[in-house]
């Protein structure tokens, strides 16, 4: 027995070995490390969108519209020769570079969460493009402030954004039609939103009025950094040396929570993150708080998009995700190249194409701006248009700091811990302050 | 010359000669990384930053003073004392089951197993519906009964044993084929020996059987007890640790202080899988050891 589990073992140790060494011999082919002997300088990209074309009967538009535009720009740049990678789902994005980094194998250009960007501040070779931004040419401040504001690390530019979410209302216009209930309009406040959920809750019928993520990870954290801020609170104080989100109005807006979860069990917590979009497009939910991303998994459903509620009846404050383009300097000639694909593959004309194309709201005011796009997307893509104008009540970014993650766990944890009915929100964030304070004064 | 072929010709020479490769992939992937990892547990390390000053061995002491680790270790104890006894207990009896003559018995081996070889993240999804508070069918069938609801994964105090339940289901079916190969080494002249001599079923069972396959029990609690600490893949794909830190484990933690923490954490994770390491070396001798007490027939 044990013989053979050790002959299972070294026979597996051998496939990887040789799948490994395969690998080693696809990736060290000669990659054009420079462009004076004519030969193009080859960059290889990597991203999260899947491969192109149908998956499962579903047409990859995603996928589609990053291949049609390096093929474009390959066939436009005779110099340089974009490698189109698939690399990983993007939530294993900086896991993956983290490994490749290990053994020098980093790509030129990868799609990186936002929040990742503090972590990689100090990799190996990651490019500073503060000098490149600068280019006339690339109108840096036609992005959102909140994008560039995230993509800046202690006043480095390491990121320039590749998408912008944010979160809304996605409504189930039938639950609200079935139950005499006008749908969310632009002028909502929490206590209609409240009002609402309860309204639309059926124990018989196993409906609820809201669904929330409450895996205590990053999404649940930034549905209730939202409210946080309409509520006129912070995460952290402008030096980020201390938390200030256990405030009054951190209180206010977890308790907005608390009394739909736990006074009116109004709400399904989702505790793994894995079941509300089934229960949406199932009928099984009334309300969401969402992005644009996730309406393409709801078929089945007639849902209408509406900007977040406000406590004061004037604030609609509500939160981006921006994700971001992180290059590495391979070699002078590579950096280039992979400076000029960026500024090619961001520039407004290839932001507009790729929004028409996927649904993306697009990264550059000027792109919202133009005559008629808004119409012209609303169109194509229902609800779209509502979360790009909702572009306009971003005000706010999280910090960006190496130790978000920690500080994001810590209120994830008090904010779960409320939901659930088994601490007070005071208490809760208190702990969760301190547990924050504590994190912020080791030096990093 | 003579003396060179006959080192050459050496069954020695021969045997090294062809495990070669192997030796050469486990130095590579196994010695290798457990070296680095410990030159790593003494460093303060991020992955992502080559600068890794040495700082001897505060990494290690700062382990008891963890609130999270102490928490995920604690977990791990738990989970091990509830899986490795229920999914031996539960094998035994369904080896014993299946250990007989009758129609369909190759399905039902064959049903039983399935489990061992469906993925995880299958299982995982699987369970998170079937165990769901409100949509489950757990509940509604606990419910035609009396009983429940039960928050199950949404229930942190539930959140552990539910785990345990799935991991059982999961395991069940390896556990069971090594103990029906080990019922079918019995001997049938010992069995009808007992029985001549008047010894109803469950005496020739309890005093014939189960000590004839005690190498195979030594075996699966040596293998569970491993398996059960090192538990991840569960943990990763149906919980992430949730509700509350609740189902959070020590490999676990060491997988988010490595990766996703974004603070130089990598040389502590190192440092506690080293010491995680040296307790799944202690905890196997000290089995083999009382094993060897215990165990009197070699299988």
């Amino acid at each position: 027995m044990k013989h053979r589990a050790l002959f299972a073992i070294l026979v597996v140790m051998a496939m990887i070995g040789v799948a490994c060494s395969g690998d080693d011999d696809g990736s060290s082919e000669p990659t054009g490390t420079t462009g004076t002997s004519g030969e193009p300088v080859e960059i290889t990209l990597w991203h999260g969108y899947g491969q192109p074309g149908e998956v499962n009967g579903v047409e990859n538009y995603e996928a589609d519209s990053m291949k049609a535009l390096i093929d474009e720009f390959n066939a436009t740049h005779e110099s340089i020769v974009v490698k189109n990678v698939f690399c990983c789902s993007n939530d294993n994005a900086l896991q993956k570079v983290t490994v490749a980094l290990q053994g020098g194998q980093q790509p030129d250009i990868t799609y990186q969460y936002g929040t990742s960007l503090p972590q990689l501040a100090n990799a190996p070779g990651v490019m500073d493009l503060t000098e490149r931004v600068q280019d006339e040419d690339f109108a840096w401040d036609d992005f959102f402030a909140g994008s560039r504001e995230a993509g800046t690390v202690d006043g480095r530019v390491l990121g320039v954004p590749a998408l912008i979410d944010n979160l809304a209302i996605v409504y189930n216009e039938d639950l609200f039609a079935e139950a005499n209930l006008d749908v969310p309009s632009a002028d909502w406040t929490w206590e209609d939103f409240r009002a609402a959920a309860k309204a639309l809750t059926d124990p018989a019928k196993k409906q609820y009025g809201f669904a929330f993520p409450a895996d205590a990870s990053e999404d649940t954290v930034w549905h209730y950094d939202a409210m946080l801020w309409q509520a006129g609170g912070d995460i952290l104080n402008e030096d980020n040396t201390e938390a200030l989100f256990n405030s009054e109005a951190g209180v206010k807006a977890l308790d907005t929570l608390r009394d739909m979860a736990v006074t009116d069990q109004s709400v399904y917590l989702d505790l793994q993150n894995s079941k509300l979009d089934d229960l949406f497009n199932t009928g099984h939910v009334g309300m969401l708080i969402t992005g644009p991303w996730a309406l393409s998994g709801y078929p089945d459903v007639n849902y209408g998009v509406q900007i977040l509620p406000s406590f004061d009846g004037s604030n609609h404050e509500t939160i981006a995700g921006p994700d971001m383009w992180v290059l590495f300097d391979n070699d002078e000639a590579r950096a280039n190249a992979a400076w000029e694909f960026v500024k090619w593959f961001t520039a407004a004309q290839q932001v507009e194409t790729d929004s028409m194309t996927t649904g993306h709201l697009p990264t550059r005011q000027s792109v919202l701006d133009t005559t008629g796009f808004i119409e012209a997307f609303g169109k194509k893509f229902p609800g779209n248009d509502v979360f790009a104008e909702n572009l306009a009540n971003v005000k706010k970014a999280r910090p960006v700091l190496a130790s978000y993650d920690q500080i994001s766990q810590a209120m994830g944890k008090a904010i779960v811990s409320v939901l659930l009915g088994e601490s007070e929100s005071q208490a809760a964030l208190d702990d969760a302050a301190n547990e924050v304070n504590g994190i912020l004064a080791v030096p990093q | 010359m003579g003396r060179f072929r006959r080192i050459m010709g050496s069954d020695h020479i021969a045997g090294w000669a062809f495990i070669l490769p192997s030796v050469v992939l486990i130095l590579l992937f196994g010695l290798f990384p457990i070296v680095w990892g410990f030159v790593l547990s003494l460093q303060k390390a991020s992955l992502l930053n080559p600068v890794r000053p040495f700082i001897g061995l505060a990494n290690y002491q700062a382990i008891p003073k963890d609130p999270l680790t102490r928490k995920a270790a604690l977990n791990t104890v738990i989970y091990t004392m509830m899986f490795v006894p229920s999914s031996i207990v539960l094998a035994l009896f369904v080896a014993s089951a299946l250990n007989r003559k009758i129609r369909l018995i190759r399905f039902y081996r064959l049903a039983v197993f399935i489990p061992v070889v469906a993925s995880t993240i299958a299982t995982g999804i699987m369970f998170l519906w079937l165990l769901d508070k409100e949509f489950g069918l757990a509940n509604w069938a606990l419910g035609t009964i009396g009983l429940g609801p039960f928050g199950f994964f949404a229930d942190p105090s539930q959140a552990l044993p539910s785990l345990v339940l799935m991991t059982v289901w999961g395991w069940l079916g390896f556990d069971t084929i090594v103990y029906l190969a080990a019922l079918q080494g019995v001997p049938q002249e010992l069995v009808e020996a007992a029985a001549m001599d008047g010894a109803g079923r469950w005496s020739t069972f309890r005093h014939v059987t189960l000590p004839l396959l005690s190498p195979a029990t030594l075996l699966l609690v040596v293998w569970s007890t491993i398996s059960a600490l090192q538990l991840f893949d569960e943990v990763y794909f149906v919980t992430k640790g949730g509700p509350l830190d609740s189902t959070s484990v020590v490999v676990y933690r060491v997988f988010r202080l490595a990766f996703t923490s974004g603070v130089p954490a990598a040389g502590y994770a190192a440092a506690i899988a080293y010491v995680l390491f040296i307790v799944i070396l202690l905890f196997t001798l000290a089995q083999f050891w009382l094993g060897n007490k215990v165990v009197h027939y070699q299988a």
